[in-house]
């Protein structure tokens, strides 16, 4: 009985240990899935005896949501640009301490101050990629530029575009020469008849892997992300991968660390660790991204640099998302009703 | 005899059991208010609420969230959702209920394995089984491959990405659940009735429609309810195997949480998809109540 | 009205009905009779033709139906378990046969009526099968089957599932009505008393074989077969052996060396051995000697007494036994009890030759 008496309390203690350790041991990393090579983590627990727990999402969305409920403690995380930026805004990110990031010099000035933190003291930039078009050259012969290429008649039920209401609603706006994140009602109601002869074309809308229908032969064309059109230039190069000429997306990923991390000084580390140029090399040999950091590209492959979908030939200036707030929800009326009007 | 009832009720043995009862429900009913009664609940209170620009859940009443439920757009979502669970639901019945009634007129033997088959399926990943669906239909896919060898058409049809592949889709994640409850209901069916109703000059038609089907209605309504109302919210297969091209009222409703930003316009959906279903269930309800037997 | 020809019926490797021939007259009672896997069962579902014979022809009014199905057939079955729809009221499950047949309503309300006033089920015709007695519903299944009017009504052990004294009173009201409508009644059981009481003629089967067909009394007092003679009512059997004819006896000798006078025309000239049966009743008992052909002195081994009958184990010099039953009349007067010395009569006519087997 006395044991029985004891038994929970020994529980507690347990408990209460394992968190203790946990937090000096152990980093809580929040990121998207298929993103960061499990190689990268386990060499990192290696070095530094750290234990990474990653848990992934498939949305910025769905990470932001899950964020803001609180719960879940995370040390870093890994938001697109649009969401950092709200972040920021509401305060909800640590500022970085550079002197634990000697690492951060190696990244391209480019990818540095962007709009997202135009300071410079949040977030580091993890990989970056376009929005651009992928051509089946075999069975496309003709050029293909920009949207309007895409887009034609001749191409009905050949096209696979990203299930993503705002990477459509952009690519309809650029053709209009409106800025991609002047999300306003006159200018979406502009877009409206633009996008409604786009999907009377589209077979197939896609975000999480718009490379399988393309590869399958279903479709012959496609707005894509690099990443995508990147694998399907190594899996055959008859895929091109082009920038739209009218403008083009580019989305950064960054790492960040959010208000209420236990374990700073191992997401510092891990931050380091990321900047190195062989990690980063590493990361992009498994992911071939656009890489923002410029000693890691001295370290790849000539192969590796020319697949025109990780870098590809810059014809406009690329734009980056905004935080756009409610307005996300005119997109997302706007493309609801085209798609069941189609 | 008469005084007996009075004092059981008096003596403390006749009220241990009800307090048992309780005791033993008490897992159950915890259970339900915890995953089910809590959580909508919330949905409810959520469904009236506004949000900030992070997306986040602002407790401010409004009716707004249900003024756009009646938007013509999810209206006409909504009609074509229950559109394709209908059809699915009656190409469910119409292949699941020969099934059902094979498999319940076998030996045991042979209608254990049988459900073992028609359960197997299961032990596999829903999405896994959907993508080797998307293999079969592609344009160079297995179907098309098989029809081209044999010369049946002279070039691919285009079956992935369309309703047509919706629908099969729909219909095959949902046919064990009509299949099932079918099954259950057959397997009970005294033959010696369905004989009894050929000897009174029922032909196949008319023994099936007086008899076989009113005594299989509890089956019938079972799979329906199973197959239904979970085809409706249905939005894995519109998204991997329609193309994500049509809108079914689950992708607006997964839209709301996962990429829209608004938690309260999706409780409000939600809201409103669980009241049908319980108009379903009390209609369907209803319709048993009137057959007492069943 | 029923002619069933050659037929034969297997499933598998086990023949369930072997080479059947019986003709079945219009207006008859006929029951078929036999043990539990005699084939009595499976040849009446070929006349509802829930079963089609692998080889014969049945006939039902003249018309070949060997292949024909069961709803296209004018034979109505009474089922064992009565069959009856749950879901229909008892008004419902007698009307169905007329709707299937598409009768007017006003004519089926009429003809329901009637036959709801036959089976004396006035008052439950709004009840579901499930708030009927047994009795009652058997009643309804009866109904359910004879108001389309069939040329044939087939009875499988309708009555087996009711209590003894029910039983009783429903062979009465079966025999009773049957010769009421005038109808053909095929009537399946196991029981041989019900067979008895009921039927015009019985049909004894064992093992898919008609054994034999007689009226009641035929089938009771001349059975055919020591099966026949055993399964109905009770029987002693005794191997015989042949000893002398004259014209008016044979001689046989029996186990224990006794010999026994039976009619020449149940012992066939040349016939060697052979089984005689004779019921318990047959054997007089009594303690002064008695007039008959054959008389015995025996010793009463055991007795049990059966209120309006004693039943007797009787031993004979040489060690033959033979049961007996005799009416427990005077108890007084004279008193047969274990252990006594009785003289034993048996009549040449109660004597009866059966084929060994």
């Amino acid at each position: 009985m006395k044991l029985l008496r004891i038994l929970p309390l020994l529980v507690l203690a347990a408990v209460f240990a394992t968190v203790a350790r946990a937090a000096d041991k152990e980093l809580n990393l929040y990121a998207w899935s298929e993103y960061i090579p499990q190689s990268v983590l386990d060499d990192f627990t290696k070095e530094t005896g750290i234990k990474v727990n990653y848990e992934t999402f498939a949305s910025g969305e769905e990470m932001l949501a899950k964020l803001l409920a609180g719960g879940s403690r995370y040390d870093l995380i890994q938001p697109p640009d649009y969401i950092a930026e709200a972040l920021i805004k509401n305060k909800l990110l640590i500022a970085l301490d550079y002197k634990k990031l000697p690492n951060f010099k190696n990244l391209l000035p480019e990818f540095t101050k962007m709009p997202h933190d135009p300071e410079q003291k949040f977030t580091i930039p993890y990989m970056a990629g376009t929005v651009g078009i992928v051509v089946n050259t075999e069975k496309i012969k003709e050029p293909v530029t920009g949207y309007k290429d895409l887009f034609q008649k001749k191409y009905k039920d050949r096209i696979v575009v990203l299930d993503d209401g705002r990477e459509l609603v952009v690519a309809a706006l650029y053709t209009l020469g409106i800025g991609l994140n002047d999300i306003t009602p006159a200018n979406l109601e502009k877009a409206r008849p633009v996008l409604a002869d786009w999907f009377k074309l589209i077979k197939l809308f896609d975000s999480d892997s718009p490379k399988t229908a393309l590869l399958n032969g279903d479709v012959d064309l496609g707005l894509v992300w690099g990443g995508e059109g990147a694998i399907l230039w190594n899996e055959d190069k008859k895929f091109q991968y082009i920038l739209p000429s009218e403008g083009a997306h580019l989305f950064v990923d960054i790492l960040a660390i959010p208000k209420g991390a236990r374990n700073q000084v191992a997401a510092h580390k891990f931050l380091d660790y990321i900047l190195r140029p062989e990690v980063s090399a590493a990361i992009s040999e498994e992911f071939p991204y656009t890489n923002p950091n410029g000693e890691a590209r001295k370290l790849l492959k000539p192969e590796q640099l020319a697949n025109p979908a990780s870098y590809p030939k810059i014809v406009k200036k690329l734009d980056t998302f905004r935080h756009i707030g409610e307005s996300s929800t005119l997109i997302d009326e706007l493309v609801t009703d085209l798609k069941n009007a189609k | 005899m008469q005084a007996l009832p009075s004092t059981s009720a008096n003596s403390p043995h006749a009220r241990r059991p009800r307090v048992w009862g309780w005791v033993l429900l008490a897992p159950m009913i915890a259970w339900l208010v915890l995953f089910v009664i809590l959580p909508m609940v919330i949905l409810f209170v959520y469904s009236f609420c506004t949000r900030d620009d992070l997306g986040r859940v602002v407790f401010e009443f409004t009716f707004d969230n249900y003024r756009r439920v009646g938007d013509p757009i999810y209206l006409t979502i909504l009609g074509r959702s229950i559109a394709y669970a209908a059809l699915t639901t009656v190409l469910c019945i119409a292949l699941g209920y020969p099934v059902a009634w094979f498999i319940a007129r076998q030996r045991e033997a042979v209608r254990n394995t049988l459900l073992l088959l028609v359960m197997i399926p299961f032990w596999t990943s829903f999405l896994i089984r959907t993508y080797a669906w998307i293999t079969i239909l592609k344009g160079e896919g297995l179907l098309n491959g098989l029809l081209l060898a044999v010369g049946f058409i002279p070039e691919p049809l285009t079956l992935l990405y369309t309703p047509f592949a919706v629908i099969i889709g729909l219909v095959y994640a949902y046919l064990p659940f009509m299949i099932l409850p079918i099954y259950g209901s057959a397997e009970k069916l005294d033959n010696a009735l369905v004989e009894a109703a050929h000897d009174l000059g029922a032909g196949p038609v008319r023994a099936f429609s007086e008899v076989i089907v009113p005594l299989t209605w509890p089956g019938i309504a079972a799979g329906v309810l199973l197959v239904f109302v979970p085809a409706i919210g249905m939005f894995a297969i519109t998204d991997l195997m329609g193309g994500a091209r049509v809108p079914m009222i689950g992708n607006i409703i997964q839209n709301q949480f996962s990429k829209a930003f608004n938690w309260p316009f999706g409780a409000a959906l939600g809201v409103v998809f669980t009241f049908m279903f319980i108009l379903a269930y009390a209609l369907i309800q209803r319709r048993g109540a009137r057959d007492p037997h069943s | 009205m029923i002619e069933i020809q050659a037929v034969t019926k297997r499933f598998g490797d086990y023949t369930a009905v072997n080479d059947i021939n019986l003709h079945i007259k219009a207006g008859e009672f006929i029951t078929l009779l036999g043990p539990s896997g005699c084939g009595k069962t499976t040849l009446l579902r070929m006349l509802s033709g829930f079963e089609t014979p692998d080889e014969g022809l049945i006939r039902i009014g003249g018309e070949d139906v060997t292949h024909l199905a069961p709803y296209r057939r004018n034979v109505n079955q009474v089922f064992q378990s009565y069959a009856l729809f749950p879901h229909m009221t008892v008004r419902e499950n007698i009307g169905f046969g007329l709707r299937m047949q598409k009768v007017a309503a006003a004519e089926a309300a009429k003809r329901i009526e009637e036959v709801v006033a036959l089976v004396a089920l006035q008052g439950f015709e709004d009840r579901k099968p499930s708030q009927l007695s047994g009795g009652q519903r058997q009643r309804v299944a009866l109904a359910r089957a004879i108001v389309p009017r069939p040329s044939v009504l087939l009875l499988d052990e309708p009555l087996s599932a009711l209590d003894a004294k029910l039983r009783g009173q429903m062979q009465i009201e079966l025999k009773r009505l049957q010769k009421h409508l005038g109808m053909t009644f095929v009537f399946v059981t196991h029981d041989q008393e019900e067979a008895l009481t009921m039927s015009d003629r019985i049909a004894v089967f064992n093992k898919g074989r008609l054994e034999q067909l007689g009226t009641a009394t035929e089938i009771y007092h001349q059975p055919r077969t020591a099966f026949v003679a055993d399964f109905i009512g009770e029987a002693n059997l005794l191997p015989a052996e042949f000893v002398a004819r004259t014209d008016t006896t044979v001689r046989v000798r029996i186990e224990g060396g006794l010999e026994l006078n039976v009619s020449p025309a149940q012992w066939p000239a040349g016939l060697q051995r052979a089984l005689v049966s004779v019921r318990p009743e047959k054997v007089h008992v009594s303690k002064k000697p008695v007039d008959c052909e054959n008389v015995f002195e025996a010793r009463v081994e055991e007795e049990l007494f059966q209120g309006a009958l004693d039943r007797l184990l009787l031993q004979f010099t040489g060690g033959t036994r033979l049961n007996a039953v005799v009416a427990n009349e005077s108890a007084l007067l004279e008193a047969i009890h274990e252990g006594d010395r009785v003289w034993c009569g048996l009549h040449t006519d109660d004597l009866v030759v059966v084929r060994t087997e």
